[in-house]
C-alpha cells in the first residue's frame, strides 16, 4: 500500500513541474477524470432489461442511450446496454422518448 | 432440443385478478401441451407504463420462465397477438447469454483464485478484507486530484 502512494505521489509532482512552465501565457491543459465502465468496475456481467433500476443512469432525461464517450461504458457492456434498453423499451419500462 | 426462454406479458389494467391467473393457466396448458414446462412465474403485480400503450397509462406485468422448444415459443407468440387482454408481450431465449454470464463468472473467481495463492494468501477472501484496497485504488484513478488540491 506505501509503495501505491508514493508512486501517486511521485505522479502529482512531475505534472506541477509541466504546469509551471504552462503558466508563461499559454492555457493550462483540462484534467478530466479517467472514465472506467461501470459494469467492468462493478463486476456487473449480466446486464438484464428487468432491471429498470440499473438502467436509469444510461438513459437520461430525454430518453436516449447514454453514449459511450459520456459514460466511459466500455465497448462490449454499451452493446449490452443498449439491447437490455432496447427490450425495456418494447415493454414499457423506459420510455421511447419524452415530451 | 430444450431451450429457455423469458417470457414478458403486460395485462390491460381492466383485466381482474382472476382474468390474469386464468391467462396464466392458458400459457400453462399451451406448454404442457407441445411439451415443456415453467419453470417460474413471477407476478410484477401493477406498474405504471413509461408511455401509453392504446389509452393504457398502467398494466400487470408477468414473468414466466418456460423451458421448450422454439415451435412452443412460437404457438405462445401467436396465441398472445390475438389475446386483447394482453396489451404487450416480450419473449426472449435467455440460456445462451446465462452460459456466457456463468463462464466468466467463473473464470474470474478462478483466475482470483490463482493471484491470491501465488501472492500466499487464502484463495478466498477473508471478511474485512479487500474492501479498502478497492477504496484506494480508486483514489488512484483520480490522477486530476493533486491539481484541484494545489
Amino acid at each position: 500500500m506505501n509503495g501505491k502512494k508514493s508512486f501517486g505521489g511521485g505522479g502529482g509532482r512531475g505534472k506541477s513541474s509541466g504546469n509551471q512552465q504552462n503558466k508563461d501565457g499559454q492555457r493550462r491543459p483540462m484534467f478530466r477524470r479517467r472514465k472506467v465502465c461501470k459494469f467492468c468496475s462493478d463486476k456487473i456481467d449480466d446486464i438484464n432489461y428487468k432491471d429498470v433500476r440499473m438502467l436509469m443512469p444510461f438513459v437520461p432525461e430525454r430518453a436516449k442511450v447514454l453514449p459511450r464517450r459520456i459514460s466511459g461504458t466500455c465497448a462490449l457492456h454499451q452493446r449490452k446496454l443498449r439491447t437490455a434498453i432496447m427490450r425495456a423499451r418494447q415493454l414499457a419500462l423506459i420510455p421511447y422518448t419524452t415530451e | 432440443m430444450s431451450r429457455k426462454y423469458e417470457l414478458v406479458y403486460v395485462v390491460s389494467p381492466e383485466a381482474s385478478d382472476e382474468q390474469v391467473a386464468d391467462l396464466h393457466t392458458q400459457v400453462e396448458a399451451i406448454v404442457q401441451r407441445i411439451g415443456g414446462h415453467i419453470e417460474k412465474t413471477d407476478n410484477w403485480g401493477r406498474r405504471k407504463l413509461a408511455y401509453e400503450i392504446g389509452r393504457h397509462k398502467e398494466g400487470t406485468y408477468v414473468l414466466e420462465a418456460i423451458d421448450g422448444g422454439g415451435e412452443l415459443m412460437k404457438e405462445i407468440d401467436r396465441r398472445l397477438k390475438v389475446t386483447d387482454l394482453v396489451i404487450r408481450h416480450l419473449i426472449v431465449r435467455v440460456d445462451e447469454e446465462q452460459g456466457v454470464v456463468d463462464r466468466t463468472r467463473a473464470n474470474r473467481t478462478e483466475s482470483s483464485r490463482r493471484r491470491r495463492v501465488a501472492r500466499g494468501l487464502p484463495p478466498d477472501r477473508q471478511p474485512g478484507e479487500g474492501q479498502r484496497g478497492e477504496v484506494d485504488d480508486d483514489r488512484e484513478d483520480r490522477f486530476d486530484m493533486g491539481e484541484e488540491l494545489r
